[in-house]
């Protein structure tokens, strides 16, 4: 069934709805309106700045708010990130804000898990709910009861965010649970690990001042980052950015590019290997740079030159030309500003951080790091950070999901491993709870299946978000959280070449009866810090120690000099917060200028130009922080620390790894579309009419050969599952490969306007980790696909 | 006054958020092909290769345009500035118009029940002091610049001083005001996506063609 609901008429009735809620609008004011209208036509209208949360690049807008309805969302010129712009999915936030799926009020789980009975609850039962469970399920106080204080017990997870860092103090440091996963194992982590751990950055590419771009396995047209897109964009075909992309598949990125190589899905190490190999072998690196930064270079020069990483090597792997190879290699040695781009997506195969690392070393050999035109470090703008009173549990225990990777991340862990380790009970202490945020593992995680089992095996889930996902449907208690435009969230710093502060300030009051994150956080805490207390009192022999024959007003300050008090992390509001932070960094007419513009940065009166109605400048170029590493930069050739962990100190090809499909089968491969963004995005109404479903790409010649036409309905299959998907037959895309866009086809029907649509390709993405930090291999599943 | 907008295509990547700040400016019709604007989208198979291009277009604002002439209401009519605009109320959905158009770039508004399309945000922005459309504001690598043909040190005629152009279906000489700029170094890459017989002009060529157009039918733009 098509629904179609015209915007005009839909915002009068969210207004309706919030005057019925008594929540954003009064009724006189409502009155004082009316007559405005009638009368003088007159409207408070107000432009207030925000950052975008639509994805996470936090583009910066102005919100065009008229009488307290948002009515339009403007780019924002002053932010040198988003430099002006607000992509279709910014421009869409609206109906986020305004969706009429959104968790309106706390809900408590009446029927079973999964079946979609939940009760309206005030604020007040959801936490007693939370603390004291209901007869459908545990509540918190039980559970560590039973679990003798043992806060571990708890699991909790986070989407990215500027208010994910407010809850991982909650749950992490102020309840004292370890066990904490977020999207980094599903994400980008061995990118970032890889980069760190070769040239201590991830870093910002200059890609206004970089002439020759290696852009492999990043789709910037299509999964759009700032400013990388909109610099690349603007340069490449012939306007000083020479541009190879290296994909599977045809992208839009590709479509702009001046070179395409379709590469073997996992073989990109392999194709950077032998790029290196040209370069060492014939002397074409920069050699000043490499006798100054580079470290264990002699042994890594003979470590690709005696593994004969040869483009002829390679084009066995990759099924790109030797002759392509070589003369990319040179090229852009012989570029003044080349860059191979970092790339910011998934672990698509097992060897991602070697990849990473040999991509950095790459970059490194041509000496473009810390200048004008390459990789840069450039500059953080300093905020002053707020020391938490953290307390120590006696009883806790240390996480256990990472004991099986190389280099274990105590704080982010590993999704899957958590996940399944708990699933087969091989985790040495039980996981009874997840406290979840702004989170759709339904959706994100491979194998759904498994996801569905593992929060079914919870006494209790929570759950903070905005709309009912597929993960929220399987929740107990539901928190509605204000979305971004309802909210003022913690001043944020972004750093690099231009840096700057942003802040986003609410554009109107929380919708209904949600709340803010911060507020949520405030009140959970202060619903659970007495009866927790109690129960650490009861089991903890270190505080049982140390309490020994106390009289109660002891006891209170005990209490809160050990920071077992939960509530003292918010002793401010944020609005207040933000205050104190800008002002005691930057003074008081920074934190005016932040209030007015949305951004700051020092001397932006004076370096801030508009030179027309497309484009400002933020910095003066000789101000810009293109060099700042200087003499304590060092690119790790050799890092021999590796070895001790298990993991190859030099990135180095395994045969394991090569690119094989058994006859008939498929490679699966996902992506991104710049229209949505993850589950998050599906039901918006607006985005919906650009893209509403996704479709199976399918080689043209292997669909024809199988009867497939356009719209015709298949079946995929993999070893954890099966999804039923529309063909999309295309020219873009090898014979031995399919894919599908990432984020349809999610089971919750609470999502009226995304239920239905399209495949979730997590039900069919076999769980496979890679081994050094445990994330999630996300192109390394064969499928079955057949006609039904 | 007579605006028109330049359009460095080559910086399209068909995200489409022009489409997006479009609709939610001009409370467009919700509904996939309910669009004031679109990218447009050139999908070859050249010598092997596969070849795609995407060209941003909207109404082309004719300065002869056919809509009018066409429109037994007088629903699509000139204003100030050669806009061409429809009177929403005037409308009958004779859809005359929309078999006129040469751009295709008219569809029915069920809601408002008459036909709809771009008005360069003539009423949502421009009468109210902005200068920039909704499309070009939002756009991530600032494919559009709008502005006066008659501002000589605008930023429009610069552009179009300085660099080639074409315009979409020159031959059916209504004239349009959507100038697309031909790729500085690359202009294989239009002429790929444009086909080899379209004219590409200079402002010196074009000039004349709006000037002659402009006193044929300026007497028809209404005051607002």
């Amino acid at each position: 069934m098509n629904v179609e609901i015209s915007r005009r008429r839909f915002l009068q009735g969210s207004v309706a709805l919030s005057i019925l809620g008594g929540i954003s609008l009064s009724s006189d004011k409502l009155f004082s309106q009316e007559s405005k209208d009638g009368l003088s036509g007159e409207k408070k209208i107000e432009d207030v700045p925000f950052l975008c949360a639509m994805c996470v690049n936090k583009c910066a807008g102005f919100a065009r708010v008229e009488d307290g309805v948002v009515k339009k969302l403007n780019p924002n010129p002053y932010f040198p990130k988003s430099r002006n712009m607000l992509c279709p999915r910014g421009n869409a936030g609206i109906h986020t804000l305004y969706d009429p799926d959104r968790l309106k009020y706390p809900l408590v789980r009446i029927g079973e898990r999964g079946d979609g009975k939940y009760k309206r609850v005030s604020w007040d039962e959801a936490y007693k709910a939370i603390l004291h469970g209901t007869d459908k399920f545990k509540g918190i106080l039980q559970i560590l009861d039973e679990e003798k204080d043992n806060r571990s017990t708890i699991g909790y997870c986070n989407g990215e965010g500027l208010s994910k860092e407010g809850f991982e103090d909650l749950m992490g440091q102020k309840i004292g649970t370890p066990n904490y996963v977020d999207e980094i194992s599903i994400c980008l982590e061995t990118t970032l690990a890889g980069y760190f751990n070769t040239i201590g950055t991830y870093g910002e590419a200059d890609l206004n001042n970089c002439d020759y771009l290696i852009i492999a396995g990043a789709n910037r047209a299509e999964a759009i980052i700032t400013p990388d897109t909109m610099d690349m964009f603007k340069r490449n075909r012939g306007r000083g950015l020479k541009m190879i992309a290296i994909d599977p598949r045809y992208t839009n990125t590709v479509a702009n590019a001046d070179r395409w190589y379709a590469i073997n899905p996992g073989t990109d190490l392999a194709f950077v290997l032998a790029l290196t190999y040209v370069v060492l072998k014939e002397d074409l690196y920069d050699k000043d740079f490499v006798a100054k930064h580079a470290v264990g270079f002699e042994d890594y020069k003979k470590h690709i030159l005696s593994h004969n990483y040869t483009p002829q090597w390679a084009e066995k792997i990759t099924g790109i030309p030797a002759d392509e190879i070589y003369k990319t290699a040179v090229e852009f040695m012989r570029a003044i500003n080349p860059i191979y781009y970092q790339g910011r997506r998934s672990v698509f195969a097992k060897n991602d951080f070697q990849l990473r690392r040999a991509m950095a070393i790459f970059q490194g050999l041509s000496g473009n790091l810390d200048k004008k035109g390459g990789i840069i470090y450039g500059k953080k703008l300093k905020l002053p950070k707020e020391d938490i009173n953290a307390p120590m549990y006696g009883q806790a225990q240390e996480r256990f999901d990472v004991s099986s990777v190389a280099i274990p991340s105590g704080k982010t862990g590993s999704w899957i491993l958590f996940r399944n380790m708990i699933l087969e009970g091989t985790n040495p202490y039980p996981v009874r709870a997840m406290f979840m945020r702004k989170h759709n593992p339904m959706s994100g995680v491979p194998n759904t299946t498994k996801t569905e089992q593992f929060l079914r095996k919870m006494d209790l889930n929570v759950m903070i978000d905005i709309l009912p996902s597929d993960t929220t449907m399987f929740c107990d208690v539901i928190l509605p959280e204000a979305s971004y435009l309802e909210r003022t969230s913690p001043v944020a710093s972004y750093g690099f070449l231009e840096p700057a502060i942003v802040q986003r300030k609410a554009a109107i009051k929380p919708l209904y009866e949600t709340k803010t994150p911060e507020v949520i956080y405030k009140e959970l805490a202060e619903k659970l810090t007495k009866p927790l207390w109690k129960n650490t009192l009861k089991y903890d022999e270190d505080v049982q120690d140390d309490t020994k024959g106390m009289n109660a007003g002891d006891l209170e300050k005990y209490y809160k000099e050990n920071g077992f008090d939960l509530t003292d992390l918010y002793e401010k509001t944020v609005e207040e917060a933000n205050k104190e932070k800008v002002v005691k960094a930057f003074g008081e007419e920074a934190w005016n200028i932040l209030e007015e513009k949305g951004v700051y940065y020092p001397n932006m009166k004076t370096y801030y130009k508009k030179i027309n109605a497309n484009t400002s400048e933020y910095y003066p170029d000789d101000k810009k922080f293109y060099t700042t590493k200087k003499d304590k930069l060092k690119v790790i050739m050799n890092f021999k620390n590796l070895a001790k962990k298990g993991v190859d100190p030099m990135p180095k090809w395994h045969n394991e790894w090569a690119f094989e499909v058994p006859k008939g089968q498929f490679r699966l491969i996902t992506g991104r579309h710049a229209q949505f963004t993850q589950s998050g995005t599906t039901n918006n109404i607006m985005l919906r009419d650009l893209i509403r479903t996704n479709y199976l790409w399918i080689n043209k010649d292997v669909a024809k050969k199988r009867g497939i036409e356009f719209g015709d309905k298949l079946e995929v299959k993999s070893s954890v599952g099966k999804i039923n998907i529309k063909a999309f037959p295309t020219d873009r895309i090898s014979e031995n490969q399919i894919f599908l866009l990432h984020g349809f086809g999610g089971s919750s029907e609470e999502m009226e306007f995304a239920y239905g649509h399209g495949a979730n390709d997590a039900r069919i993405i076999e769980d496979k980790v890679e081994p050094v930090y445990g994330g999630a291999v996300m192109h390394e599943t064969n499928v079955e696909v057949r006609k039904v | 006054m007579n605006y028109a907008m330049v359009l460095d295509y080559q910086n399209c990547i068909n995200c489409k958020a022009c489409e997006v700040a479009c609709k939610e400016q001009n409370n467009v019709q919700l509904g996939a092909d309910k669009q004031r604007i679109w990218v447009g989208q050139t999908d070859n198979v050249i010598f092997g290769n596969l070849f795609v291009n995407f060209y941003p277009s909207q109404c082309n604002h004719c300065l002869d345009a056919p809509c009018v002439d066409v429109c037994p209401t007088q629903a699509s009519h000139f204003v100030e500035g050669g806009l061409v605009l429809v009177d929403q109320k005037k409308c009958i959905l004779c859809k005359g118009c929309m078999e006129a158009c040469p751009y295709d770039a008219r569809f029915v508004d069920d809601e408002r029940v008459a036909v709809d399309k771009c008005t360069f945000c003539y009423d949502t922005r421009i009468l109210k002091g902005e200068t920039t459309t909704a499309c070009q504001a939002t756009c991530p690598t600032k494919v559009r610049m709008f502005g006066d043909l008659d501002d000589e040190n605008g930023d429009v005629i610069q552009l179009l001083k300085t660099r080639k152009f074409f315009v979409l279906k020159a031959k059916e000489g209504t004239v349009p005001k959507l100038f697309y700029l031909v790729p500085e170094n690359d202009e294989e890459y239009a002429l790929q996506s444009i086909g080899h017989s379209n004219k590409i002009y200079t402002w010196d060529e074009m000039s004349p063609i709006i000037k002659a157009a402009k006193a044929k039918r300026s007497m028809q733009w209404k005051k607002s």
